[in-house]
């Protein structure tokens, strides 16, 4: 009962007739790519920090297995690269792609002065900040900004409740959903027929803040707003906010809703929240969506205790997820155009507690994946006996790895996005 | 520094805008009654509940158990080689259950109880000290510190983050109860700075590393659910804590941050953002964690300070606040006359709308303001009040076959079914017959109860045309299309 209950939700059921958008609406979908033949990116976080040591395993290493006594996989265990380095037993599916050479591994990646703080940590990754900086944009939020002026709102598209702030920007872009079907207004006329003069007048209503780039809102009674600014949404007054996040579910959610009703993946895919996102984002990459960034997350990764099981479940989950995800991609032709990035906000400490669990750590591997990718691995696997306060050192800055995918796979000056250059990896 | 509102501005706006921030709204008459009390006595009611108020009935299950036989229990069958699974089931539905029950005790509280200020400065120590029962796995555990935070929701915040640190769900959620001397875990020692008292910049990892040592010995009884100390786990050895050197314990580490600047300033500035507004500014951060000080970290008096403020009741602040999800709920309900919707229904919309009670994403809570809404939770918030407003009846015909029991195949469909039924409200209630015939009367009447962010003249002018696209007859089906399309707007959002 508790299960059902879990996933029920108020649901959709008007069929509606197609809507013509209207002369505003249609300027403001003009788009900076066709939906076609653009790159895409995929963002995938690993939220809570990712024992890293633990997914790319150094097996041949003897500062692992002292380190971690409880924890450790054996060289029997692993899926083994080179002589040296190792998948996750879990990671069958990846290491299917590491062979076929569609997967490139960065080892030891992450930043000058690591933050070991999962809030602070994370903002600096999202907002590919120095660690003594604070900046409010998010990177890709930055990438809207000065890349895809004039873009459909569902330029970027996180599958989720929350808009992660790597999306918020100057003029806030992109559309957050977690089920397509559900991402349309219900007015409460008949369930089926032409559109209700209800829902008529909806439109109306939510399309006063619409395409008003001077930033006033005529509607706006509720005093001075002043210059309020929120942590992620910067330049907009609360309701100027609201009203355009109005406009853009409304903008972008009859597309959506018909790209999900058409396309459907033949692919099986495995349960949990992960694998239905990613089914989520191959449906509207064949759908065509104008879409250059989706951004998916799996959480649960803050691993302080009894570590071995959850752990495990999660790269299990990863693998399955990732593995259907690609499998569908191929099946639609579209394997070659979409680019898959891992990140989580930091790796945990070598040393495991006396909880069976990792503390926060540092440096940790990410993952780039898809058919343009250059596979192998990069960077070099960080010291396990050379540490900062018992965490692995970084060799990689994760801007690196950004300003190659914004660079040579967005086609995107990275140097606009990023405030400066970043050495480029052979990734792409 | 903050500076009175003169008796001059005590009007009909200044005293909804306390109902909407002390508490969670209230209908037209409420407000009246609050209004006419002056400002004064209205801070006064909100402020001065009575001690008794915190002594709430709990929910009928809310005891403690005997965990560890619990686990014993599933232990032996899987060991004896039986079905552990289907005890083991049965402990998490309970969980379920419970937990989906103390979500509908707590909106009670919040929507009857006789102290609103009360229940919402619990909900914001709630999203201070976040605690999950995501990882506690147990409501009994949520329910003791949901009532720990309620009783000293208005006192002493030092004293109140000493009970925290004792608190059987914190201890369990930021892995305190496993910390032994040999090995701190350092999870709750950083929260605690990060989070709870100073903030991030405030401490160093060292600082992190010797607080873990001063809270060893902290452990949790399975047999009675209930703190308490073992005194050979923990650390005597001498530490050194941001300057201070000593047999420190937790205690002694919690007397020392919040006697910080930067505490005052971290708790003042989060007070501020939760009841007034998102960005405050630097001056008034700290004006605010001065008072903070002068009062010793008594939360009562500054909480009547807030609200006799002119900065409270400024026109940058009024009716500027996103509601959170939990207040859209109590809030609406209120407004619309209705009960809070069914258990199952509310416990699902908090999920949708991103606050789910006793289950906040992280230790950080809730972040609020703009971070409430994106177009997900906005979409999903005006198909929610078509559902509070016109009841099961927006429901896929489906549904509603298996609620007749029809449909015998789906018992689980049918019970939800059963589980989401809800009347349509009585819009009667609110609009009079002889109104319905002028549509702009209609359309200010129902505008000055629903909204409190007021629209524009566009926006009335589209609800009246609305009416008039239906008109001459206006039923209720239509006046409740109308409620719908009112709640349908950007401004319906915020209070």
């Amino acid at each position: 009962m508790l299960g059902a209950a879990a996933t029920w939700t108020l649901p959709v059921f008007l069929e509606k007739t197609f809507f013509a958008l209207d002369a505003l609406a249609a300027d403001a979908a003009t788009q900076a790519v066709t939906g076609k033949d653009g790159t895409i990116l995929v963002v995938l976080q690993m939220a809570g920090g990712n024992d890293g040591l633990n997914m790319v395993v150094p097996y041949a290493d003897d500062a692992y297995h002292v380190a971690r006594p409880r924890l450790r996989f054996t060289p029997d265990q692993v899926l083994k690269i080179d002589n040296h380095i190792a998948l996750n037993p879990k990671l069958t599916g990846l290491k299917s792609l590491y062979d076929e050479g569609h997967a490139a591994i960065m080892q030891g990646v992450g930043y000058p002065n690591p933050n070991r703080s999962h809030f602070r940590s994370t903002e600096i990754w999202q907002t590919a900040s120095d660690a003594d900086r604070t900046v409010s944009d998010g990177w890709l939020g930055r990438y809207f900004d000065n890349c895809c002026a004039g873009a459909d709102p569902t330029v970027g598209v996180a599958i989720g409740e929350e808009t992660p702030q790597a999306f918020a920007a100057k003029k806030p872009t992109g559309v957050t959903f977690s089920r397509p079907e559900q991402f349309r207004f219900r007015s409460s006329g008949p369930a089926n027929g032409p559109m209700s003069s209800e829902e008529m007048f909806f439109r109306q209503l939510n399309e006063s803040g619409a395409g008003d780039e001077s930033g006033n809102v005529a509607s706006n009674t509720g005093g001075s707003i002043g210059a309020i600014s929120g942590k992620t949404k910067n330049d907009l007054s609360t309701l100027d906010f609201l009203q355009r996040t109005a406009l853009d579910a409304q903008l972008s959610s009859d597309k959506i809703l018909a790209i999900a009703r058409k396309y459907k993946s033949t692919v099986p895919y495995p349960q949990g929240q992960l694998a239905a996102s990613l089914n989520i984002v191959a449906r509207m990459i064949a759908g065509g969506l104008p879409t250059r960034v989706y951004y998916a997350s799996q959480g649960g990764f803050d691993t302080h205790a009894g570590q071995i099981g959850t752990h495990q479940r999660l790269m299990g989950e990863f693998n399955d997820a990732v593995t259907a995800f690609v499998a569908d991609l191929k099946q639609q032709g579209n394997f070659e155009r979409v680019l898959l990035m891992t990140f989580s906000e930091f790796g945990r400490r070598v040393q495991e507690n006396a909880n069976g669990g990792t503390d926060h750590g540092a440096a940790a591997p990410m993952f780039v994946l898809g058919g343009g990718v250059k596979a192998g691995l990069f960077g070099k696997y960080p010291s396990l006996t050379d540490l900062d306060h018992g965490d692995l050192k970084f060799n990689t800055d994760f801007r690196s790895v950004y300003g190659t995918v914004l660079d040579r796979w967005l086609k995107a000056p990275s140097e606009l996005v990023l405030g400066r250059k970043f050495p480029a990896l052979g990734i792409v | 520094m903050l500076t009175a509102l003169p008796d001059s501005k005590w009007n009909e706006a200044t005293a909804a805008h306390l109902t909407n921030r002390a508490g969670f709204g209230g209908t037209p008459a409420e407000i009246e009654a609050i209004r006419k009390k002056g400002l004064g006595a209205a801070v006064r009611d909100f402020v001065e509940v009575k001690n008794d108020a915190a002594d709430v009935t709990p929910p009928s299950w809310a005891h403690p158990r005997d965990i560890r036989a619990q686990r014993m229990e599933i232990k032996a069958a899987k060991d004896r080689g039986e079905n552990f699974q289907v005890k083991a089931r049965q402990v998490r539905m309970m969980e379920g259950e419970e937990i989906l029950d103390l979500r509908r005790w707590w909106v009670d509280r919040m929507l009857n109880g006789p102290a609103p200020l009360l229940e919402k400065m619990t909900l914001f120590w709630h999203g201070h000290f976040a605690t999950s029962i995501q990882k506690v796995h147990d409501a009994y555990w949520m329910w003791l510190q949901n009532d720990a935070l309620r009783r000293n929701a208005f006192g002493n915040f030092g004293a109140l983050v000493k009970k925290v640190s004792r608190d059987p769900a914190m201890m369990i959620y930021l892995d305190l109860q496993q910390s032994r001397q040999e090995h701190p875990n350092e999870n709750w020692a950083r929260e605690l700075m990060e989070l709870f008292t100073v903030g991030i910049g405030n401490y160093t990892e060292q600082d992190i590393r010797e607080s873990a040592r001063a809270f060893t010995g902290y452990r949790v009884d399975m047999t009675t659910q209930q703190f308490h100390f073992a005194p050979f786990q923990q650390d005597h050895g001498t530490k050194t804590f941001m300057n201070r050197t000593g047999n420190l314990n937790g205690d002694d580490i919690i007397d020392i941050l919040v006697s910080k600047p930067a505490c005052a300033q971290f708790i003042g500035r989060k007070l501020w953002r939760f009841f007034v507004e998102d960005d405050p500014r630097p001056e008034t951060v700290n004006a605010i964690a001065e008072r903070l000080r002068a009062h010793n970290f008594e939360m009562r008096p500054v909480l009547r300070e807030i609200f006799s403020s002119a900065e409270f009741y400024s026109d940058r602040v009024m009716g500027n606040q996103i509601k959170s999800p939990v207040q859209y709920i109590v809030q609406t309900s209120k407004l619309l006359d209705a009960p809070p919707p069914a258990p199952i229904a509310a416990q699902n919309a908090m999920r949708q709308m991103g606050q789910i009670l006793f289950a906040p994403p992280n230790v950080k809570g809730w972040d609020g303001g703009k971070e409430w809404i994106s177009t997900s939770t906005l979409l999903f918030r005006y198909n929610f009040a078509n559902y509070l407003i016109n009841g099961d009846a927006i429901l896929p015909p489906n549904l509603q076959q298996r609620r007749q029991g029809a449909d015998v195949g789906f018992g689980q469909a049918a019970q939800l079914a059963e589980q989401v039924r809800r009347d349509p409200i009585d819009i009667g209630k609110f609009v009079p017959a002889d109104v319905r015939s002028k549509p702009r009367a209609v359309v200010d009447l129902l505008a000055k109860r629903l909204f409190q962010a007021q629209p524009g003249e566009k926006e009335i002018e589209t609800f009246a045309k609305f009416l008039e696209s239906r008109g001459p007859d206006i039923n209720d089906a239509t006046l409740r299309e109308l409620v719908h399309l009112m709640m349908s707007t950007p401004q319906f959002q915020l209070a």
